[in-house]
This record gives structure tokens, sequence and C-alpha cells, in this order.
């Protein structure tokens, strides 16, 4: 049989094409180059409009003006001025309102995730819930609550902590079946299954909710105090646009950024600590 | 000594008709394996053997006493590992034992923990992640956890069924050992004709949905057997025949 195939079987010509490996373009070049190639196209695009004059520089200041107020806000920020004491508030507000949000979002996924009254009764009302338009009741919790901080984090948790309930809900029934009844067939209380199958399994879920909520607690904290008055970077942020100060405002933005961000790496950074045996999720741009 | 005993189910919510009046006995210290068509409710059988779900009908009874829910005496194995994988290999072998008596009496039980890995060749690797284990180096982890809290009859649902060839030949010697050694009762499901026979004192042929036992096999075969009985043409007779049935088991 084999000296049939050797017979039948030509060696292909020299010149005979080849099945050649490609690497792809963005594989060949390094991703710094990628990420920094891209955000300065995106900067020269804004130079474009600024430089072409399409708008008027009060309603779109450059890349170079915002810089520079960045700079300035920063000398503020410093010393110790009043940005300063805005962003040390907001941080606090996200802070808490973050803080809030992932604890009753916890347990509230966990009775929604691990109970059949959750399932059944709770569940319902949490998705009515999470269509309402959340920003739209800041000024109620303004009218209850005043112009204080209070206010400002119970906006942050009712914005931020929505995702956290689903995403712990999610993880729980994510339990492996067998696994689950293997913890039954050893005897396992509920609780126990609870403690040391289930909630281990759920955390990469609740991370990723976590870290929702972290980004969200800042949408929250700075619509409260838009709407809500009473100090703080968006307080500031509404004052600096009335006064057509848009490059003050992009600053301001900046900061906030810095401030979503900030939270958002350093839960990044526990999970790394706690979930050391599951793939960190695409969204992670530190470790990849 | 395990009996089934006209046992029925039918799963209500789908209105499946998954097991029809078995009746079977697993004498001490018996190993058997059972043989059937895919969906026809060999784990649904081996489930309601473990007191995991009731069965429509029928019962069983371990040692004279019926089963009405998960027994400590009883050890179970999936076919896949399912090992936890944010603890080690020792903490996953000592599971059992913290579940039943909690962390301390697990902590205390760690030398017979280390003691079973080494038996099963993973001498070493009480500190792994199931993570960087295999998967026959996982499922002989998973054995460990079965083993560590010395149940008379272990439960088996096609534990080998996710390995190569190889390491399923090498996980069957060391199952056999381990049983002759401890004079389990052991109820094995598999899909492969080879590793029935080669592990069982009798094999249980079932039928499609709804699943009956329609033939029990005696298997001769003395012991210890080693992988190379499987070439012998005795052997080979009863595969041949266990064959036979399965596909007459499908016609039914
Ligand atoms: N929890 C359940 N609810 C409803 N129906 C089920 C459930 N579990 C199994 N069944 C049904 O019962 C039948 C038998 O299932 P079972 O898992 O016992 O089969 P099996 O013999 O183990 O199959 P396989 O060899 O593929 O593992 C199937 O038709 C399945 O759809
Ligand atoms: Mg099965």
């Amino acid at each position: 049989m084999s000296t049939r195939a050797t017979e039948t079987d030509p060696s292909a010509p020299d010149d005979a094409p080849v099945y050649e490996e490609r690497v792809s373009l963005l594989d060949r070049v390094p991703r710094v180059v990628w990420l920094v190639g891209l955000g300065l196209a995106g900067l020269g695009v804004w130079q474009g409009i600024v430089a072409l004059e399409l708008t008027s520089r009060i309603l779109l200041p450059g890349p170079a003006e915002t810089f520079e107020e960045v700079i300035s806000t920063a000398g503020n920020i410093i010393t110790g001025g009043h940005v300063a004491e805005a962003l040390w508030l907001t941080t606090q507000e996200v802070v808490w309102g973050f803080l809030a949000a992932s604890a009753l979002g916890f347990a509230l996924g966990v009775v929604v995730g691990e109970t059949k009254f959750g399932q059944v009764a709770v569940m319902p009302y949490l998705v009515a819930f999470n269509a309402l338009p959340k920003v739209a009741f800041a000024p109620v919790f303004v009218a209850w609550l005043g112009f204080g901080i209070n206010s400002k984090v119970v906006m942050a948790t009712f914005i931020a902590f929505f995702p956290v309930i689903v995403d712990t809900a999610a993880g729980l029934a994510s339990a492996d079946k067998d696994t689950v009844m293997l913890f039954r067939s050893m005897g396992a209380s509920r609780w126990q299954t609870l403690r040391k199958l289930k909630l281990p399994g759920a955390l990469p879920f609740i991370f990723a909710g976590l870290k929702t909520a972290s980004v969200f607690a800042v949408v929250g904290a700075v619509v409260g105090e838009y709407l809500g008055g009473g100090g703080g970077l968006g307080e500031l942020v509404r004052l600096s646009s009335q006064q057509l100060r848009i490059d003050r405002v992009f600053a301001l933005i900046f900061y906030l950024s810095v401030v979503g961000l900030a939270l958002f790496a350093i839960v990044g950074w526990i999970e790394r600590r706690i979930v050391f045996w599951h793939r960190a999720d695409p969204s992670d741009v530190v470790s990849a | 000594m395990l009996r089934v005993e006209d046992l029925s189910k039918t799963y209500v919510r789908n209105d499946v008709h998954a097991l029809d009046r078995i009746n079977l006995t697993v004498k001490d210290g018996q190993f058997v394996s059972i043989i059937g068509a895919s969906g026809c409710g060999k784990s649904t059988l081996l489930k309601i053997m473990a007191g995991l779900i009731p069965p429509s009908s029928g019962r069983v009874l371990l040692d004279g006493t019926p089963v009405l829910g998960p027994r400590p005496d009883i050890g179970m194995m999936f076919q896949q590992a399912t090992l936890l994988p944010w603890r080690t290999a020792l903490e996953n072998v000592l599971l059992p034992i913290e579940i039943r008596d909690g962390a301390k009496a697990a902590h205390a039980r760690s030398d017979l923990a280390v003691e079973l890995l080494g038996l099963v060749g993973l001498a070493g690797f009480e500190k792994a992640y199931p993570g960087e284990l295999s998967g026959g180096m996982a499922q002989r982890v998973a054995i460990c956890r079965m083993l560590i809290i010395e149940p008379s009859v272990l439960l088996l649902d096609e534990p080998f069924g996710a390995l190569d060839e190889l390491t399923r030949e090498r996980m069957n010697e060391e199952l056999q050992r381990i049983c002759t050694e401890r004079q389990a009762t052991a109820f094995m499901v598999t899909h492969s004709i080879a590793e029935a026979v080669f592990l069982g004192d009798a094999l249980f042929v079932m039928s499609a949905r709804p699943g009956r036992i329609v033939e029990v096999v005696p298997i001769d075969i003395p012991r210890p057997r080693e992988f190379s009985v499987t070439t012998e043409p005795h052997f080979g007779e009863i595969v041949q025949h266990v064959r036979s049935r399965l596909d007459l088991g499908e016609q039914l």
C-alpha cells in the first residue's frame, strides 16, 4: 500500500505555491504604537476642527488650551484651592456611593440569585426599577435629603447598584450543576454550598459588576451635584459652562474621569489579588 | 448490600419517562458496570441511588435501610473532575471532611490526604491548583476526594469519560486496585464497553428510554486484572456479547 502511494505521488515542483503564514500588521507593530497612534489621531481631528474654525473657539477650545487648563487646575488642586475642595467632596460622594451600591447590590443579588422568592417576587420589581430614568430622581433626593453630601451619595448608590445585583445573581447561577450535586452528595448545607462553592465561583462576575458600579457611581455623584447644587466638581462644571468656560469644563471632566478610573483600577487590583484562578476580562487594560 | 426495588422515574417537568421498574442488587464488595445508550437514564438512576433526587416509585435500600437523602457512606464521582479552582489539590481532597466536620477536622486529616494523593501518583502536587493540573491528574484528585471519607459504596458516573485512552487505562487499573484494597462496593456508569468489562464483576445492560435492565452479564475474568487481558479471546467474547445486547437494547 505504501509503495503504491509513493509511486503515484510525484514530488511537487520547486515553484509550487506555499501556504504562507501571515502575521497581521496589527501583530507586527507593538501595541503601544497603536494605542498612542489612535490617541494622537483623535487629538489631530480635534485640533483640525479648531484650526479650520468649524466652530467658535469659545464653544470648542483646542487641545492645547484644554491641556493648559488641566495644568492650571492641577496647580489649584495641589495648593488646596477651591477645585481641591470640590474634588475631595466629589471623591467622598463617589466612594460612599460606590460602597453602598456594592453592599446593597451584593445583598439583593444574593437574595435574587439564591432564593426562589427573590427570583419570583423581587427580580421583576428590580427589572422594572432599572427601566426608570433614574437621573430624574435627583431633585427628589435633594428635596428629601437637602443640598448636602447625603443626596449625592444616595444618587450615586441609586445609579450604581443595579449592575451589582445582576452580576451577583448571574454569578451564583453559574455554579456548575455537577459540582452542586457533589456538594449535596457530601451532605453540604445550603449555607456551606453558598459559602464554599457559589460565592467564590461568583467572584469574577461580582467584580465585573463592581467595576461597572465604580464608573456609574461617578455619574450618579456628578448628576446629583449638577442638579442638586451644593458643591463638588459637578457644581463647578455647571458654573463653568454657564460662564462659557468650556476649556475649564473639559479640565474638570478630566479630573472626574481620573476619580472614576482610580476607583476602577483599585477594584481591578483587588480582583487580581482575590480571584487569582480566573482569567482577567478584556476591559482589564492594566494587566493586559 | 445495595438494592434497587421496582424503581421508576418520570420527570414531571417535561414528562420524560426515564426509568421503568428497575430491579437490581449489588453485593458487598462487588463492582458493577452499567452501560446503555445516551439518554436512557443512567445518570438518573445513579442520582436516585445516591439519594440526590427522589424516585417516582420504588425504592433504594442500602444494607436494608431505605435511602432517603444524601448519605455520608456513599461517595460520588462525576464525568468532570468538578474540582474547586480556588482550592489546592490538597484542599480539594479535604473538602468532604471540611463540610462534614469543619475546617479544624479537615486540617487534622491533612496527612491522610497527602497519603491518598501519593497513592494515585500525585506526590508533590499537594499545593497545585486545578488550573495547573492535566485532566487525568484532576480526575485522580477527584478520586482521592471521594475516598477520603472512606465510603462503603462508590457511585461513579462516567468518571473517566473526559480522559484520553492511555490515561484512562491507567486510571482503570488504579481504580481496580483501590476497590480491591478497600473492598468497596462500586456502581459505575460508562460508555466504554472495554472499561465496563475490565472493571466489572458484572455488567448491567440498559435499554433505551425508558431505561430497563435488559441483561446481567457476569464477568468471570480472575483478578487482579492487568490491561493485557483486554487482548485475550475471552475478553473479546464478552465485549462482543455485550455489544450485541446493546444493539438489541437500541431496537427495543
Ligand atoms: N433534571 C431533569 N429534568 C427533566 N428531565 C431530565 C432531567 N435529567 C434528565 N432528564 C431526562 O431524562 C432522560 C435520562 O437522562 P439521564 O441523564 O439519566 O441519561 P443518561 O443515561 O445518563 O445519558 P448520558 O449517557 O448521555 O449521560 C433524558 O431524556 C433527559 O432528558
Ligand atoms: Mg449521564
